[in-house]
């Protein structure tokens, strides 16, 4: 599902800007990315930092800190959350948020709470499709992939 | 190998920046928010405490407009970036007569708050990081 050339994945749940995605996990861990949204306005990332292993992190409280040339600013965090490692292939080359935004997660984290009441005001499915293609068209992002 | 310079592990700090550079030094008036949106995002408490000339960018109508280089972002996208980070804006009362700036009518609604110079002094003394522009 693709709109203003933005890609959307309707499995994945949806903080209500679009800003990040999360994904459950077998293991009962989330992993935490950038939409493709998120990616196109930071412009190319160039440095990207995770919590440390382990710290727990309340709502409010950033999982990462990403720069680019021209934006810098958290990966912003809504659960209670413990950080369980950072994708260390992203952290080495932080441009794979720019060029696979939804295969490049950031940090896996273990919610605090059981996983469903965790995702419980996180949007996903049709419901997150609408609003994320009203954010894209009412903001008039356009959706560009480093190649 | 995990590189562990790649994980955040710092405590919580205070970090006041000091905003004296306004629209004369456009060239100055990117970075401070810039940092402060990074040092926001890095668990810092941010504040930005604008006084002297940097009130001129609180000022409605500058920041719309003014850009630190050619075909950069406007100062005003840098602004709201580092408030979206979670950067607090002061403006310095005393500093805004000077540049005939009406408190009630001529600020952006960006700024959280209004004060006088003391408090300036008592967050220079209270801070753990003081930088100044």
């Amino acid at each position: 599902m693709v709109c203003n050339e933005c890609e959307f994945k309707p499995d994945l749940y949806y903080d209500a800007e679009f800003q990040i995605w999360l994904s459950k996990e077998d293991d009962g861990s989330l992993k935490v990315g950038m939409t493709d949204l998120s990616q196109s306005i930071a412009g190319k990332i160039m440095h990207i930092r995770v919590r440390k292993p382990g710290t727990r992190r309340p709502p409010g409280k950033p999982v990462a800190t990403v720069e680019s040339a021209k934006w810098a600013g958290p990966i912003p965090n809504f659960i209670d959350c413990t950080i369980v490692e950072g994708n260390i292939q992203v952290l080495e080359t932080p441009k794979l948020l720019n060029i696979d935004p939804y295969g490049a997660w950031i940090a896996k984290v273990i919610p605090n709470l059981p996983v469903e009441e965790a995702l419980s005001g996180f949007l996903t499915g049709d419901a997150a499709e609408r609003g994320y293609c009203e954010r894209a068209k009412n903001d008039d992002i356009h959706c560009e992939r480093l190649t | 190998m995990a590189n562990t310079d790649f994980y955040l592990d710092n405590d919580e700090q205070s970090v006041l920046i000091i905003m004296t550079s306004g629209p004369s030094t456009a060239s100055r008036c990117a970075t401070p928010f810039f940092l402060g949106s990074i040092l926001a995002a890095m668990d810092a408490e941010v504040r930005i405490f604008f006084t002297m000339e940097g009130v001129r960018l609180i000022q409605k109508g500058v920041a719309e407009t003014l850009v630190a280089m050619e075909g950069g972002k406007t100062i005003i996208e840098f602004m709201r970036d580092a408030k979206a980070a979670g950067v607090k804006i002061i403006a310095c009362m005393p500093a805004l007569p000077g540049y005939e700036i009406d408190i009630e009518t001529d600020l952006i609604d960006e700024v959280d708050e209004v004060v006088g110079g003391g408090v300036l002094a008592d967050l220079i003394l209270t801070s753990d990081k003081v930088i100044s522009f």
